[in-house]
């Protein structure tokens, strides 16, 4: 088939995909080129330049409209979301850089700290279990759901809850549930008038560390990071090799001395650490000095200067993976000494963000 | 490649009119990529060993890791692997077309542009301009003249590519003439999008991981991949066998290598993730293809010409290289084993060994077969030996028990394999360096007996007066 007939083949293909299937648009496109190659590839002589030239703009146009523009349109939307503090106070997130903290990030960027750190907390897994309590009157029918949930996941009765609902007390139906069967128990069972509690765990290693959920984290977060994370990043260093921890959190770790002693000569706090000695940053400190700032190193005293100060002021406010968002909320415990338990909005967010992970 | 080239001459052998006018514009080329590998082999040593002794050189914060590692693999990426690519693309694309290069100008021209740009990006990383890409480290000031250096240089490819005298392009043409074109499109596109319309928070490494994968899994892929198709049937005096597959072979991997290279946790929407996963599966029946029709054509066969043979071995060896590196991406692109390598040396260990070990050995060994016919002057058969001991010892060493220290000690901790890898560095250190000396000598040498090459750069040098 010559390069023109096959061309409007694949364009019939895609227009048919797109109007008439109603696929989305990068797809349609992606059938379209497909259908084009395929019905080319059955005898094309690619002799032509044009043959060439054709398939590889179509190719760079699918390929860049599929994954870059696309993820634009999605992001570009981003705005600022609603979050509390460990002490319930709610602000605006993300915080944008203040005082000296954007030139700070100009230094990280220079210094090229990126090379060895990232700033990305991952999570591997969502685990949900799922509490109930039925009333006298809807008590039957509770148990019946539950029994239901039972069945359809083909799970085997344990528990409690095998032995049957106590009336007005909360018992666990399910531990350790992914977010499809999870969001399953709470909808048999809401349907049948029970009260239902969710609780929300996060595993990975990243994240911090709970000897039950979580025996492995290295504490380096306490949800995982997303895009909305990195609004005022300019650009965000997400970092791809991991030779030191990540970073994402890190001005929720250390205090501005411990930041200031890992940046002049980390061997100060642990002998054997290999992050590099970063001297230039700062300058000796004269004779008689005094103040906090004046660091001993050896028999050298250094104090930091203005670049120094302004990347710890960065390094502090890192706090990306510290405060829970819609999308990626942190552990919730259960809330079930609340009277009216309130469904969870976590799995659902979590099911969106993670599909890969939830279906394992 | 008599000393004396005649007119007359040159009318009865086509092939020593193609050779005299890709004589300087590509010698200039391998030339500047050859010194670029030396550059990048010293500055990865250092970086190595900075990691050892984290106290050494703290005081400079010019010589800070985080500014010669990414300006070390910029000097490999863009000074050495592109500008050899181009080298060897020109005489490729010149001889398999039976004519001359056209423009050989443009191409120094365009080279040097190339060079300026790599330079400048050089020390703008090391000064502390970098963008804090990793892709594209560079600032972005140097980008548009990356851009127009390569335009230029493709401009003198592709013409020459037009001119060709045989209708039927061949796959070795395909993918030489789709990755000169491509790259220059990847750059614009991405320059536009992160510098100039100023993509805000994760779109731009989006994007950047958008041009790490082209850059990678198109532009390096299809020079190697150009560059054997030429070359192994050259070499053994075959047809390339199934021609089909080649085809095949070479729009799917343009396709699939097109998109992807987002990892499995990063803080971007979950489809990207997942898209990165598909396509990196459905890219390795692409290589499975170009594999078909590579080993049908080599099989059980040696060089026609005994003094091919070390480069056809060599390039046997990439070929082992290209397909053992592709078989570990598909397996490493699944979410599982991906999250586990994810974040280790494993990655950078891998990258390195794909680009240099199947790219910069194809080219390398391509190189060894051009430039007797250019120069009209071998290289030094000892130093060849020790050049090529020493640069695959150090490819091998410098990778292979890092990789498999990443993978085993996973991230955040650094194994005993990254001490093996500053041996490996320092293996490639040396093989760059006897390398740079040994084509330093040829040419000196053959720029006295060689009336052409003589000729030629005393013309190269007219011209960049006047421009
Ligand atoms: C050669 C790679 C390398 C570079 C470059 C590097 N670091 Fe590190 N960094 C490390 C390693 C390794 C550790 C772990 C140190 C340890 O084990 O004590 C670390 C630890 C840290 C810590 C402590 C983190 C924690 O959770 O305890 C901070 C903060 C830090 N680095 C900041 C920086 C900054 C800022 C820069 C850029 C100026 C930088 N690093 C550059 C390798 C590097």
């Amino acid at each position: 088939m010559t390069i023109g007939l096959s061309f409007l083949c694949g364009l019939l293909a895609s227009s048919v995909s797109y109007f008439m299937l109603g696929l989305w648009w990068p797809v349609a496109l992606l059938v379209g080129g497909f259908a084009w190659l395929a019905f080319g590839l059955l005898d094309v002589k690619m002799n032509s330049t044009f043959t060439l030239l054709g398939g590889m703009l179509l190719i760079f146009c699918v390929s860049l409209s599929a994954m870059v523009l696309r993820a634009n349109d999605q992001l570009s939307g981003l705005q600022f979301a609603n979050t509390q503090d460990e002490e319930g106070t709610e602000f605006r997130y993300p915080v944008p850089l203040l005082g000296q903290a954007r030139y700070g990030e100009k230094i990280y960027k220079a210094s090229g700290c990126v090379a060895c750190h990232t700033q990305q907390v991952t999570h591997e897994s969502v685990e949900l279990d799922v509490k109930a309590m039925a009333g006298e009157k809807n008590h039957a029918a509770a148990q019946e759901a539950v029994s239901r949930f039972y069945r359809s996941t083909g799970r085997k009765t344990s528990g409690g809850a095998a032995l049957g609902l106590p009336v007005g007390e909360w018992e666990t139906i399910e531990t350790g549930l992914n977010p499809a069967d999870a969001s399953k128990a709470r909808n048999f069972l809401a349907a049948a008038g029970a009260s239902v509690d969710v609780q929300v765990r996060f595993r990975g290693e990243d994240l911090m560390q709970n000897e039950h959920s979580n025996p492995e984290g290295r504490g380096w977060g306490r949800r995982r990071s997303v895009a909305q994370d990195y609004l005022f990043a300019e650009p965000p260093m997400l970092g791809s090799v991991r030779i030191g921890p990540d970073l994402a959190n890190v001005g929720a770790r250390h205090t501005r001395d411990a930041l200031m002693r890992i940046l002049l000569n980390p061997r100060i706090i642990r002998k054997d650490s290999k992050m590099p000695q970063h001297r230039f940053l700062f300058e000796e400190a004269d004779e008689g000095e005094q103040g906090r700032h004046i660091i001993q190193d050896g028999d050298k005293a250094y104090k930091p200067t203005a670049d120094a100060e302004a990347l710890v002021d960065y390094l502090l406010s890192l706090k990306g993976a510290n405060y829970p968002l819609p999308e990626a909320p942190v552990n919730q415990p259960f809330t079930s000494s609340l009277p009216d338990p309130a469904p969870a909005p976590a799995e659902e967010a979590a099911k969106t963000t993670q599909p890969v992970e939830a279906d394992k | 490649m008599s000393s004396k080239p005649k007119e007359d001459e040159a009318k009865k052998d086509p092939r020593e009119a193609v050779d005299r006018s890709c004589c300087g514009p590509v010698l200039f080329l391998a030339f500047s990529a050859v010194a670029w590998l030396l550059v990048y082999s010293f500055f990865a040593l250092l970086a190595g060993v900075k990691v050892h002794a984290s106290g050494m050189m703290a005081d400079s914060a010019w010589l800070a890791y985080g500014r010669i590692q990414p300006a070390s693999l910029l000097a490999l990426q863009f000074g050495f692997l592109v500008q050899l690519g181009l080298a060897v693309s020109a005489w490729i694309l010149s001889h398999r077309g039976k004519t001359v290069l056209v423009d050989g100008g443009y191409l120094v021209f365009g080279g040097l542009l190339w060079n300026a740009g790599v330079t400048l990006g050089f020390i703008g990383i090391l000064n502390g301009n970098s963008s804090g890409l990793e892709g594209l480290p560079m600032p972005g000031e140097v980008l548009p003249l990356l851009f127009f250096g390569f335009v230029l240089v493709g401009l003198s490819l592709v013409q020459t590519n037009n001119r060709r005298t045989d209708e039927e392009m061949s796959p070795a043409q395909w993918f030489l003439f789709a990755a000169t074109l491509w790259l220059p499109w990847v750059l614009a596109g991405s320059y536009l999008l992160i510098h100039f319309f100023n993509a805000k928070g994760v779109v731009a490494n989006i994007v950047d991981w958008w041009f790490i994968h082209n850059f990678v899994k198109v532009y390096l892929t299809f020079v190697g991949l150009g560059t054997l198709f030429h070359f192994l049937p050259a070499m053994t005096g075959r047809a390339l066998a199934g021609r089909g597959f080649a085809q095949f072979g070479f729009w799917v991997l343009l396709l699939f290598g097109s998109m992807g290279g987002v990892g499995p946790g990063a803080p971007v929407p979950a489809w990207l993730s997942a898209l990165s996963t598909v396509t990196a599966v459905f890219y390795f029946f692409g290589v499975i293809a170009v594999w078909v029709s590579l080993k049908r054509t080599i099989n059980g066969v040696t060089a026609a010409d005994s003094s091919d043979s070390l480069a056809y071995n060599l390039m046997r060896l990439a070929a082992v290289i290209f397909v053992t590196v592709s078989a570990l991406n598909v397996f490493f692109a699944f979410p599982g084993p991906g999250s586990v390598a994810e974040f280790t040396i494993y990655g950078p260990a891998k990258e390195l060994l794909f680009s240099l070990g199947f790219v910069g050995v194809t080219l390398i060994a391509a190189l060894y077969h051009v430039f007797p016919r250019l120069a009209g002057i071998d290289f030094s058969p000892r130093m060849t030996r020790i050049q090529n001991a020493a640069i695959i010892l150090g490819v091998l060493g410098a990778t292979l028990p890092a990789a498999l220290g990443g993978l085993m000690s996973g991230d955040a901790v650094l194994g005993s394999g990254f001490y093996f890898a500053s041996v490996g560095q320092l293996l490639l250190f040396v093989g760059s360096l006897v390398l740079f000396v040994n084509l330093l000598g040829a040419v000196f040498f053959a720029m006295k007996n060689c009336g052409c090459l003589s000729s030629i750069c005393c013309g190269i040098k007219k011209k960049e007066a006047g421009t």
